[in-house]
């Protein structure tokens, strides 16, 4: 059963350079529980697509469903979770947690709220500051308070890429777990061809800009179970390799 | 982190910072001794005119003289109160613009010729033109006070506030917030610790403001005994003024100095 439908999304902006075509004639349908890797070229409008889904960004044509609904605004339905964690220095970790029930003045979202906090290993660090936190558990952080608002779609923007290697593969492994807990439907972008492989259940490969859908690759061994496993898996090379080249073939 | 059974080399170096902020101290105050004592000997002894330079003992004199005439907390008052309110009216006023400002892209674009040359021009240049729509009276002082301050404070905070994290923005936009909600739960927060610099600038400024305008109209406060002081040739009314004026100045800048403390702790 598809939660999420793209049917023929083209976006074009204007700046005073012209006319920008960003995407083109993109489709493509995602099932519950789901979890979805977008490559491609970089500049060429991956975030663009999170965006359209999120509800930030109207396409120009062509419409986005989110079971079976038009995407007009932002709304509960997707959870956006960006490059860095922008959590906000001046509010505590409960605080940092609860902006989304704050903004959306739910009171009773709370006891999920601390449900989760709880069942992730933050309960000791409620009343820190972020700056009293490693950039692994920020990123963390930054996850719980998406999940907060229990959003039915995960977006996540390239959110291991402002870590430092060792800490991104934990943060990976860490996320990845949740989410899978959580049986969240999730939209990841990246650039790394491994962490796509790693994470997902299927890829999408986009072209250069005016970005289409190239390809779409199933990962045959999505259902192992831990994320070391997979990257161990004897198919890993030949998907990564056969990426590569995709993406290779792009950037001329 | 906190650590309380510190290695002995730990020991040695939080005593070594200890007794080097200990003798920084004892410096500052030594070079202050020696700027009063000296100024103090060289008038005794003739070497530079005490009727034109004054004196230390001649100041505590004449803060005497001031105290027992009534003179002194009234001409402090005057002084203070006029800072006070031309401080905090210019601070409100220029974060109340400087938030409007930046609510409303157009008018912003469409004011920001007006707020530059506003900037670059020298206010005391509308002096005559603040006692001629104000009148000669302690409200030309605060306008031209509020005027220093204002346009200054409205370029800082405006600045402030659109060098905010776009993503940041965006986070709370995936989140349906509204544009009132990223004013209050982002911008203005956000812009906290540019807002207490703000301040440390407007104290200096409000000061320069309030004294201009009592050289301009003022019949009474600081700058008024400074100008009068200097008519009369009593450099040692001068001197006492400017004396006290560096006391509430620093008075001034060291109770921001604890807002600073309480508004950006985590930062």
């Amino acid at each position: 059963m598809a939660i999420l439908k793209l049917q023929n999304v083209s976006l074009t902006y204007h700046s005073l350079l012209g006319e920008t075509t960003a995407l083109k004639n993109i489709s493509f349908s995602v099932d519950e529980g789901e979890f979805i890797g977008i490559v491609g070229p970089s500049g060429c409008g991956k975030t663009t697509i999170l965006s359209l889904i999120s509800g930030l960004l109207k396409p120009s044509s062509g419409s986005i469903l989110i079971d079976e609904e038009p995407v007009v605004k932002t709304s509960d339905k997707t959870g956006y979770m960006f490059q860095k964690d922008h959590l906000f220095e001046w509010r505590n970790i409960i605080n940092n947690i609860l902006l989304g029930l704050e903004i959306k003045k739910q009171k009773n979202g709370r006891i999920f709220a601390e449900e989760l906090i709880n069942k992730y290993g933050l309960t000791d660090f409620k009343k820190h500051y972020p700056s009293e936190l490693s950039g692994g558990m920020r990123q963390r952080v930054a996850l719980i308070r998406t999940l907060t608002l229990n959003p039915k779609i995960l977006l996540l923007d390239e959110p291991f890429s402002a870590l430092d290697y060792q800490t991104r593969l934990e943060v990976c492994d860490d996320v990845s777990n949740i989410i899978k807990q959580e049986k969240k439907t999730t939209i990841l972008v990246t650039h790394d061809i491994a962490e796509a492989i790693s994470l997902s259940d299927r890829i999408l490969i986009l072209s250069a800009r005016p970005a289409v859908i190239k390809k779409i690759i199933t990962v045959p061994f999505s259902k192992e179970k831990t994320l070391l496993k997979k990257r161990e898996h004897k198919d890993f090379r030949v998907l990564f390799e056969n990426i590569y080249q995709e993406l290779k073939n792009e950037a001329r | 982190m906190k650590q309380d059974n510190h290695s002995l080399s730990h020991k040695k170096f939080l005593k070594k910072y200890k007794i080097n902020q200990v003798l920084i101290f004892v410096a500052q105050l030594f070079l202050l001794i020696f700027i009063l004592a000296g100024w103090e000997l060289l008038t005794k002894y003739e070497i530079i005119d005490a009727f034109i330079f004054s004196s230390p003992s001649r100041i505590i004199k004449t803060i005497g003289t001031l105290y027992n005439s009534g003179d002194l907390f009234y001409h402090i008052q005057t002084t203070l109160l006029e800072a006070l309110i031309g401080f905090l009216l210019a601070t409100f006023l220029g974060i109340l613009f400087a938030v409007v400002l930046w609510w409303n892209n157009a008018l912003k674009k469409i004011t920001d010729p007006y707020l530059v040359v506003l900037n670059s021009l020298p206010k005391i240049a509308l002096g005559p033109i603040l006692i001629v729509w104000f009148g000669a009276n302690t409200n030309a002082i605060i306008a031209m006070a509020v005027l220093i301050v204002i346009i200054i404070t409205i370029l800082n905070m405006l600045n402030a506030y659109l060098l905010t994290d776009n993503d940041k923005i965006l986070l709370l936009k995936s989140m349906g917030a509204s544009k009132w909600q990223i004013l209050t739960k982002l911008i203005l927060p956000g812009a906290m610790p540019k807002f207490v610099n703000t301040l440390k600038i407007n104290v200096g400024l409000t000061w320069v403001g309030v004294i201009m305008g009592e050289y301009l109209v003022s019949r009474a406060g600081l700058g008024y005994l400074i100008i009068y002081g200097g008519q009369v040739f009593k450099l040692d009314l001068v001197m006492t003024s400017t004396v006290i004026l560096c006391s509430l100045a620093g008075l001034m800048y060291g109770l921001v100095g604890l807002i600073e403390k309480k508004l950006v702790k985590h930062y």
